[in-house]
């Protein structure tokens, strides 16, 4: 299951607390190392280096990247895989400066270069596989609600998953600089109940007519 | 002692032409600074259009600032400063007469100013300067998408400044392995030293790459057939990217040594951990060659797991650098001087830096976060709130060395307490900003995102930052203007450089003291405090 959202929120609420723990610590440690080292008028002996205890520490450093990398990994792995059987797959056209959304009818949605795109729907709660492409140069797929981005190579074709659990409008952006108009290349998918999206594929279907 | 060397002022014909490392290395210096002021400028303009809705340039001009605005600070400011305080510095520490090969580091200097002019001369065709980011990266840097001159003089210049820095590196590599005086061994060493080491062998072995792709580039523009399709810009970012990772770490190496020594010295004690951190320092040289590809996570063309690894295990090598930069406070009596505080600024910012660096490199996150300005937050305090502040700590400690003549400490703390508001101001709301989805390199957003207000703040911050620098240069003329004469060592300096005089003659040194450890001025010291005793 591809689920980029909780996949994020799940490895931000492991790795967020850790790197400010790590942040409070240290400044810690060194506010008390100024201080007190403020307040010395000449040093005092210390020794020069401590090899076991260094030792000991980059053990410890190696278990937390081992952590950290275990979180990371079982949290990707449903991300780069694509569902056999997924729901619906949408086709992905990116251009300088436009987005073309097909549909498996031929339905299409077109935004081209503007900040108030045409919506586009997608169902709730269901594997939706996005086959993207582009035409001219690299551009980014990117839905910062979902946390997840891809990239869209130019004669080659990309595979990924999404799944939208909250029903409500998706702002998507191109997040790969694409040349002058990369600012306004926007688009937005509204995720609905499976049963509206059906309504709306079929009677946005027969408006388009037999989208090429 | 004789000084017998014209002072920083001489004739600026007979610095361009002379062999002395010295002077090579305050010309490519000063280069590189006013690299780093017309890099600010552009920096200044981006601020404004974004503060002010978008209102000041067009969106194509707006593309040429950022893009010139990274190359300038990458390939003209931070990795020349960063060599160009080697050259000067790594012969001092290891006690030789002269820089190995110092004609070659002469040319190095001469083509970071032809690769610099021929980048910036962008500017004066008619189709404006390169457009396609510092990365130039294909297909938009192609000749349908990126047509014009201007990416040409951009793709020789970066060229020649590269080709330039290579050149440096060999320079400097040489001086550490075969020029050191009797007694100085690899272990004895400053940590400095073994910083730009370190450095100049990432800059020898992985320079070269992005000359390589540079030339590819060069040739799909006028044959075509080279980079071709999705998997040919696949191929130039690996390519970019093996030079585009280790040159962050090239950006990031010297200034830590800098920052080990300004905080040994003002601790008044040795370098705590020493070969501890040699040893951190070799193993993080050598594990940034394995982690570029993490700047490809969102491509979905690399094994993302592995580079994940390699990028995630420089939590070993990064935290040692720390804890022995803290050991060094530890039980050493403290002097704030304001190159300590830009130290200790460094040590801070940069953790943030770090700290966000290790998020980054976890794919799951990476991929709600690239090339957001999540990510332009990350790489600035690294870069900016990071290495720029151990910069500066290195210019207030190095300064008395190079002039004879002590900056400003008065005029000294009030550019630190400007220039780290300002880093912060400008760069922490950049955090928020990405995170709720604000792409890097647009040149205007919609109000309706409610961002504008953070934006306004990083521009006052920008704003900071640039009085800052301003008072810095005051600094730089009061000072030599009103000379308070430094002497050979004001600070109780341990490494060699401070054994000879302010500036040092064009031999460097005229005897050296006895080396028998990293920190030979700290040894006779002690050895005549327990004399005394």
């Amino acid at each position: 299951m591809a689920d980029t959202l909780h996949a994020y929120r799940h490895v931000q609420g492991i790795y967020f607390p850790i790197a400010i723990g790590v942040f409070a610590v240290i400044i810690a440690a060194l506010l008390v190392l100024l201080v007190r080292g403020a307040r010395r008028s000449r040093p005092a002996a210390a020794r020069s280096q401590a090899l076991a205890f260094e030792v000991a520490y980059a053990l410890l450093l190696t278990g937390v990247v081992a952590v950290l990398l275990w979180v990371t990994f079982t949290a990707e792995t449903p991300l780069d895989r694509t569902a056999a059987h997924p729901a619906l797959q949408i086709k992905v056209t990116a251009a300088q400066w436009s987005w073309r959304i097909e549909y498996p009818n031929g339905a299409t949605v077109t935004a081209v270069s503007t900040w108030h795109p045409p919506v586009a729907l997608v169902p709730t709660g269901v594997e939706v596989e996005i086959v993207g492409t582009s035409r001219d140069v690299i551009h980014g797929f990117w839905l910062p609600q979902l946390h997840f981005q891809r990239q869209f190579l130019p004669g080659y074709v990309t595979r990924f998953d999404l799944r939208f659990d909250t029903a409500g409008l998706y702002d998507g952006e191109c997040s790969v600089f694409c040349g002058d108009q990369h600012s306004q290349m926007h688009f937005q998918l509204r995720a609905v109940s499976p049963a509206m999206f059906q309504q709306w594929l079929f009677s946005h279907a027969s408006r388009t007519g037999t989208a090429r | 002692m004789n000084t017998t060397t014209l002072p920083v002022r001489a004739a600026p014909l007979r610095t361009l032409a002379s062999t002395d490392h010295k002077r090579i290395a305050i010309a490519a210096g000063a280069v590189a600074f006013a690299f780093f002021l017309a890099g600010g400028v552009l920096a200044l303009l981006m601020r404004s259009q974004l503060a002010a809705d978008g209102g000041v340039v067009s969106q194509n001009v707006y593309d040429e600032l950022f893009t010139m605005h990274g190359s300038t600070m990458v390939y003209l400011f931070m990795v020349p400063v960063a060599l160009a305080a080697g050259l000067y510095f790594v012969p001092l520490q290891v006690g030789a007469a002269e820089v190995a090969g110092p004609r070659v580091a002469l040319a190095g200097l001469w083509l970071l100013v032809g690769g610099g002019l021929s980048m910036w001369s962008g500017f004066l065709t008619s189709g404006g300067a390169a457009a396609a980011s510092w990365w130039g990266f294909d297909p938009l840097s192609d000749s349908l998408h990126s047509p014009g001159s201007g990416m040409e003089l951009w793709i020789f210049g970066v060229m020649m400044a590269t080709a330039g820095q290579i050149l440096w590196a060999g320079c400097v590599l040489a001086t550490a392995l075969r020029r050191r005086a009797p007694g100085m061994t690899l272990m004895r060493m400053p940590v400095f030293t073994w910083s730009m080491l370190v450095t100049c062998l990432l800059t020898v072995f992985a320079f070269p790459a992005l000359i390589l792709a540079l030339a590819l580039l060069w040739a799909q523009r006028h044959f075509g057939g080279v980079l071709t399709g999705g998997l040919g810009a696949v191929n130039y970012q690996q390519l970019f990217w093996f030079y585009g990772h280790p040159v962050v770490y090239v950006m990031f190496f010297p200034f830590v040594g800098m920052v080990g020594e300004v905080v040994a010295t003002f601790s008044g004690r040795r370098f705590f951990g020493y070969s501890a951190f040699i040893v951190a320092l070799l193993a993080f040289a050598g594990l940034s060659m394995t982690v570029w590809a993490h700047h490809m996570f969102t491509m979905g063309q690399v094994t993302n797991k592995y580079f994940s690894l390699t990028s995630t295990a420089l939590v070993v090598p990064a935290g040692i650098e720390y804890l022995d930069l803290l050991g060094t406070l530890w039980r050493g009596r403290l002097r704030f001087t304001t190159a300590f505080l830009f130290a200790l600024a460094f040590i801070v910012q940069f953790l943030i830096g770090g700290l966000t660096g290790i998020i980054v490199a976890s794919p799951p996150l990476d991929y709600g976060l690239n090339m957001s300005y999540f990510v332009v937050a990350h790489f600035h305090y690294t870069l900016f709130a990071g290495s720029a502040f151990g910069l500066f700590a290195g210019v207030y400690y190095w300064f008395p060395k190079l002039t004879g003549a002590l900056l400003s400490e008065r005029l000294g703390r009030l550019h630190f307490i400007l220039i780290a508001i300002g880093a912060n101001a400008t760069f922490f709301p950049m955090f928020i900003l990405g995170s709720e989805g604000m792409t890097r390199r647009i040149a205007r957003y919609p109000v309706s995102t409610g961002w504008q207000t953070l934006n306004v703040v990083e521009t006052v911050g920008t704003g900071v930052i640039a009085l800052s620098v301003l008072l810095f240069i005051v600094n730089v003329v009061v000072s030599l203007r009103s000379r308070r004469e430094a002497g050979d060592d004001p600070w109780g300096g341990q490494t060699l450089e401070w054994a000879t005089s302010s500036p040092p003659p064009r031999h460097n040194f005229t005897r050296l003291p006895p080396i028998a450890s990293y920190a030979p001025l700290l040894d006779l010291r002690e050895a005549r405090e327990g004399a005394n005793a």
